[in-house]
């Protein structure tokens, strides 16, 4: 073997001698830790980096504020951990974070299947763990430590449905046909499940395409041509993959075609979407949220702008701001650091002051004995001018909505 | 054997250190590391089996592990069944799967196999994603943990994977040592040459891909409990599965058990270390790391850590001195032609009317001659005669559009090569076929092992056989250290082996000094007196002619004449395709066989 | 089904296939000349991808232009990537034992590839917006989307030209007389290492372009490879392994079969449309569409 092999085959046994910790950064002892556990590397990089900003300016407001005060004025610090692109690394992290040292409480993980991987780790070792996951599944486990702030999928959507239609209505261009177009990931398919199956014959609307795809898409051809042929009112969207969702975006205006789109996520109203496609054709597009910056929060998001250069704040930085403050508060109210206390204190916690709760739609934060938040509704969000608006519930909306078909 | 006991006790060893890391090792995500060095080494273990044993690199291993992680975790979410149970289940699946994913697919070679198999995982992701299992989370059942393979003491993972590992090196070993790891190695060196030894190589490489699929089920079933608790379709039947596979079984070495252990035991702590050291304060440069260390230990040690480190410890290898030849015996030297006259010998091969033409040249027309028992045959003709073609007809490697070959009265025309070898037919090669990476003796036992011995009578026989011919001191040698020469004896050897009625030499003679000459000649009477049939193909005549009893000559794939030596070399027929029309004319017959020379 | 939206199947296929046939070409070659399985090229892709997108964005050059003009420095870079590294454990003679060294250098090339990008230039997508993504030319009933449309064309174009420089150029010939038989080539004076080298280098370069007409209507981001990587190699050995004429048509084949499988299956099975035809093909064909047949004994 030549030298250099042999040198690297050392350094690797030496590696393997070693403790595996890295120090981490000198923090004070009776500092309260959160874990973060969202992709930092790999294909969702970018949805991580975004749900770290949010968590990251909720930690920097509390501590300049004075702390925790129950505690003493204890300082909150931040603990990320890469969950990568598998479930094996989401897992993995999970584990390593909350065991190297002592987890007040837990964020993440963005992908329904590392959420449900990683709140099975947050389960096992008791530690409360928050996620904007939507997936119905992720509280139907029985478990005590999950606390999910969205409405879950299937409610969004009958909710959705009831605020749509009756925009329309409103606006005389009631919703006879509609179609359902989008992947098969779990938040889109528990969101198409009811409607499918019964909320839109209650509302005597005729489905006239139902197109689902694996990711990646191909070609938009084959599914933009069905809505040219049928003309539907209404186009339910779920294209959680970026090139996915640019294609049917695309092909939308090729074909000329007019309808109404009504995304289903977050996805749908990032940064990126103006760059690439360019806002003319994201005019008037709309989609069902679990968070988006309310009316009141102006403050809040120019203090985002200005932080991290982002052009507008979105649902995955917003939620980990809430998340993070709500945490505080349910340290305050636990009077500890312990995840024990902080998990009990978020089961009975009735907030309706405060920064989480004035993000979290409609204002107050409570959870059930599953652990999904009672009364969450969701949002619709719409682009204008190349900005998303919140623009339901009116009472939050920080622009009023704009129907034309 | 010393070197055999060693491997279990080497075995046995490593099971003990994972033994002892399991207990020494304290905190949660250590345990997981562990689990996780042991679930790898085992689907590398697997893989190994049908990839790195028989040389068929499958890409699509990844099904098993799927298959073995849905069954399992399906029957658990679904029908309350326990893993326990639910695994077998899941290895059932799988090994019914690699029946019907290897019979139409190990018709491919090479790389179209690696990829056919490839496309079976796929297909099973974009499925289960249509049938909604995109993420079947494992219910938590906190009545009864153990029974549904639930552990909140993470030791009993490591040791449930170390479980499987160890079960999976002893299947390992086992096959290494059983006349299948033989089989299947010869299959990987050069398959033609292990079917003409009587390696039955499909039956051989199903047994080999079902073996490999059981590990690898079970494998998947405890990763879906152990590590992922949540099971996707790209988790189990994705690409980074048969990466991670192929990352542990490449930089460990592929071919040997020890391979995917040291794959394992170093690059997955290596992945680990950087996570938690650098990758989460600055992510994706623990991509880049640990894509370098890929490269580095692939540049230094291209073959896998293992056999570099053997071959450098190996280094002192036996390229041996100028061994002393065989002489032949004082009884060898005067023997004449045996005893029974040529005529009486009993018909032993029937070759009748073969016919053979490749894209519209007709390489054989009509050939019919006999073959007889205890005979020396010998097939001559110009180049181009069709002599090969004809032993590739006869062998079983290609079949004729017309004809019959008959072999003790029973026809055996279309037969396998592996089916005629077993008959009583033995084959070499005219460009040698030799397993480059076994050494001669296992060479030879492959061909032992057509008459189903075990391992060792196999080894017993093979001895003997290299006793015959000469070449009992290179024994352990690999033959890339050999002369032409001792190639040459060693496949007549393993030809031997196969306790063969009648052997079909091709063009053993080709290559070799006049000493050479001599010594092949020696023991090709050896091998007749020791009651085995020769039919040659050589195409210079005065080697043959006072070697061979009788002559058939073929030309542009015709029987031209079948007679004595001596008869056939004066027929001016003969004479003329190998030497011209205008030579026949201007010297006429020759009066001796040595002026044949073309 | 009325004629023409059948042909609007069969068209939108056969655009889509247009530029797998181009990415397919690249791994052909270089499997082809240096039995080398390239886990790395789906990521070369993607730098032609973002090399292109600077061309159009800093310097204002379409992206059917900055395709090709990614082509030389790709060129220099495969050539350099292949003396470095790959020529190290290539190129000895001994296949098997070597293609298990080739794919593990070139996977760990690719994760470097990728998370050094992700690191350097950020994971956000970009995009190259051009007028001709979201028009279609009308022909009679059909639309052809403009950009796929034209990336098809300009694959063709690039196909035809690999094409006439392996069979009219002597260094062509030169590259496929070491691609059929090293060591006779190599007693025509024929640098065989030379000639991996050259192949590594055109590979890259015609992966880098066919990322460059794919930026023409697809979003860049770092790890856009893996859409595409799979349908790469199905294209390359359905097609017949060493066959640049047969990956072409490979690559044309799946775009077609993608699109007609939407006839027969769903949407959401699309891809196993794929995945079945290929082993049908490999089935029937063993050495693929183009290969050719093994040597017998």
């Amino acid at each position: 073997m030549s030298l250099l092999a042999r040198a690297v085959t050392l350094a690797l046994a030496l590696l393997l001698a070693l403790p595996v910790a890295g120090p981490p950064p000198a923090v004070a002892v009776d500092d309260v830790k959160i874990a973060l556990v969202v992709p930092l590397s790999g294909r969702w990089a970018r949805q991580g980096q975004l749900k770290k900003m949010g968590a990251e300016m909720a930690i920097e407001e509390i501590n300049s504020q004075g702390g925790i005060k129950a505690l003493g004025g204890a300082k909150i610090v931040l603990r990320e951990a890469d969950a990568g692109d598998s479930v094996e690394k989401a897992v993995s992290a999970a584990q390593r974070v909350l065991t190297r040292e002592k987890i007040s409480a837990g964020i993440g993980s963005w992908l329904s299947s590392f959420t449900l991987g990683v709140t099975e780790v947050a389960e096992r070792l008791q530690v409360p763990w928050l996620t904007l996951s939507y997936a119905d599944s992720i509280t139907e486990r029985g478990f005590k430590y999950t606390f999910q702030t969205s409405p879950v999928s299937s409610a969004q959507a009958e909710q959705a449905l009831d605020l749509v239609v009756e925009l329309a209505k409103r606006n005389n261009q009631p919703i006879r046909k509609a179609a359902l177009i989008g992947d098969n990931t779990a938040a889109t398919v528990f969101f198409f499940k009811p409607l499918r199956e019964k909320l839109l014959q209650a509302k005597g609307i005729e489905l006239v395409v139902d197109e689902v795809w694996t990711p990646p898409l191909p070609d938009a051809t084959s599914i933009v041509q069905k809505l040219r042929a049928t003309q539907p009112d209404l186009v339910f969207y779920g294209a959680t993959n970026f090139p996915d969702s640019i294609q049917v975006l695309q092909k939308v205006k090729e074909f000329g075609v007019k309808t109404h789109i009504q995304g289903v996520g977050a996805w749908l109203v990032t940064p990126e979407y103006v760059k690439t496609v360019g806002k003319e054709l994201l005019d008037n597009i709309q989609t069902v949220v679990a968070a988006h910056p309310l009316k009141g929060q102006e403050e809040l998001v120019k203090k985002f702008v200005q932080r991290t250069g982002e052009p507008f704040m979105t649902q995955d930085p917003l939620c980990s701001y809430a998340h993070v403050w709500l945490i505080k508060e349910a340290a305050e109210q636990a009077k500890s650091a312990d995840p024990k206390a902080i998990r009990d204190a978020l089961a009975k916690i009735d907030l309706t002051t405060g920064p989480a709760a004035s993000t979290l739609s409609p204002g107050r934060i409570r959870f059930d004995e599953r652990g999904r938040r009672i009364g969450a509704v969701p949002l619709i969000v719409q682009w204008q001018n190349g900005e998303p608006f919140t623009v339901v519930p009116v009472n939050l909306a920080t622009r009023p909505v704009v129907w034309h078909k | 054997m010393a070197s055999r006991s060693r491997e279990w006790l080497a075995i046995a060893a490593v099971v003990a250190v994972g033994l002892v890391l399991s207990f020494a090792v304290t905190e949660r995500y250590h345990h997981r590391v562990l689990t996780l060095v042991f679930l790898w080494a085992t689907m590398g273990l697997a893989w190994n089996i049908i990839s790195g044993y028989a040389g068929q690199i499958s890409f699509g291993h990844q099904a098993f592990f799927g298959i073995g992680a849905y069954v399992t975790v399906l029957l658990a979410a679904k029908l309350k069944i326990t893993p326990w149970l639910g695994m077998l289940g899941g290895v059932g699946v799988a090994v019914l799967a690699a029946v019907l994913i290897g019979t139409p697919t190990f018709r491919l070679a090479g790389i179209y196999f690696g990829l056919a198999t490839l496309a079976y995982p796929l297909i099973f992701r974009i499925v289960m994603d249509y049938l909604g299992y995109q993420e079947v989370a494992i219910p938590m059942m906190r009545e009864q943990p153990g029974l549904f393979m639930q552990f909140s003491e993470p030791r009993y993972f490591d040791l449930l994977a170390l479980g499987i590992l160890a079960a999976t090196l002893v299947l390992s070993r086992i096959i290494e040592t059983s006349r299948l790891g033989y089989s299947l190695r010869a299959i990987k060196e050069n398959e033609q040459a292990a079917e003409a030894m009587g390696v039955d190589s499909f039956r051989c490489k199903m047994i080999a891909y079902m073996l490999s699929a059981a590990p690898a089920a079970v494998a998947g079933a405890v990763y879906a409990h152990a590590i992922l608790f949540v099971v996707t379709p790209e988790a189990v039947f994705g690409v980074l599965v048969i990466v991670q596979t192929l990352t542990v079984c490449l930089v460990g070495g592929a071919g040997t058990l020890w391979g995917p252990i040291i794959g394992a035991a170093i690059m997955i702590p290596v992945s680990e270390i950087l996570d938690t050291t650098v990758g989460d304060r600055l992510p994706g440069i623990q991509g880049v790391v640990y894509g370098a260390a890929l490269m580095a230990v692939m540049m230094y040690a291209p073959e896998g850590l293992y056999w570099r480190v053997r071959s450098m410890i190996l280094a002192r290898t036996r390229r041996s001195v100028g061994a002393a030849r065989p002489a032949p015996t004082a009884a060898e030297v005067h023997a004449t032609t045996p005893a029974v006259p040529a005529g009486a010998r009993s018909v032993l091969m029937d070759v009748r009317g073969i016919s053979k033409s490749f894209l519209g040249l007709q390489a054989l027309s009509d050939v019919s001659f006999d073959v007889r028992e205890g005979e020396i045959l010998g097939i001559i003709g110009p180049n181009g005669a069709g002599k090969t073609t004809l032993f590739n007809v006869l062998n079983g490697f290609l079949l004729a559009e017309h004809g019959e070959v008959h072999w003790l009265g029973k026809s055996i025309t279309g037969l396998q090569p592996h089916v005629i070898c077993r008959l009583g037919i033995g084959r070499t090669f005219q460009v040698m076929r030799l397993f480059p990476h076994l050494t001669v003796l296992e060479n030879v036992m492959v061909g032992a092992f057509a008459h189903g011995a075990s391992p060792d009578r196999a080894r017993v026989s093979s001895l003997a056989a290299l006793d015959l011919v000469g070449l009992a001191d290179r024994a352990d040698v690999v033959p890339t250290g050999l002369t032409t020469l001792e190639l040459r004896l060693m496949e007549l050897a393993r030809c031997l082996a196969t306790r063969p009625r009648l052997i079909l030499l091709d063009e053993p003679l080709a290559g070799l000094s006049t000493d050479g000459v001599e010594l092949m000649a020696l023991m090709i009477r050896r091998a007749r007196a020791a009651g085995v049939t020769v039919a040659i193909i050589e195409h210079t005549i005065h080697a043959l002619v006072r070697l061979a009893d009788r002559l058939v000559v073929l030309d542009q794939g015709r029987r031209l004449a079948e007679g004595l030596p001596g008869e056939v070399t004066r027929t001016p027929a003969v004479i003329e395709a190998y030497l011209g029309t205008r030579w026949l004319a201007r010297h006429g017959a020759p009066q001796h066989a040595e002026d044949l020379r073309p | 089904m009325v004629a023409s939206e059948l042909t609007q199947y069969v068209v939108t296929g056969l655009l889509v296939g247009g530029v797998y046939a181009l990415m397919s070409i690249g791994l052909a070659l270089i499997f082809g000349v240096m039995r080398v399985v390239n886990f790395a090229q789906g990521d070369f892709m993607m730098l032609g991808m973002y090399l292109t997108y600077y061309y159009a964005v800093v310097l204002g050059i379409d992206p059917l232009v900055g395709a090709l003009v990614t082509i030389p420095p790709f060129f220099v870079i495969g050539l350099l990537v292949h003396r470095v590294f790959l020529a190290r454990v290539t190129g000895g003679g001994d296949p098997n034992r070597e293609m298990d060294a080739q794919l593990i250098l070139t996977l760990g090339m690719s994760l470097i590839i990728t998370n050094a990008t992700t690191m350097i230039l950020s994971p956000m997508p970009r995009a190259i917006r051009t007028t001709y993504a979201t028009r279609a030319f009308a022909v009679g009933p059909l639309l052809l989307n403009q950009a796929r449309t034209y990336a098809f064309f300009m694959a063709l174009l690039l196909a035809a030209a690999v094409y006439v420089f392996l069979t009219r150029t002597d260094l062509g010939k030169a590259l496929r007389a070491a691609a059929d038989d090293p060591e006779a080539a190599s007693y025509q004076a024929i640098n065989v290492r030379a000639m991996h080298g050259v192949a590594f280098g055109v590979g890259i370069a015609l992966v880098a372009a066919a990322g460059g007409l794919l930026a023409t209507y697809y979003p860049i981001e770092p790890n856009v490879a893996v859409n595409f990587i799979v349908l790469m190699f199905v294209a390359v050995v359905l097609g017949g392994l060493g066959s640049i004429p047969g990956a072409f048509v490979g690559g044309l084949a799946i775009g077609l079969v993608q699109s007609l499988t939407l006839l027969v299956l769903p949407l959401q099975l699309q891809n196993v449309g794929v995945f079945v035809a290929f082993l049908l093909v490999l089935y029937v064909r063993p050495q693929g569409l183009f290969g050719r047949r093994a040597r017998t004994v």
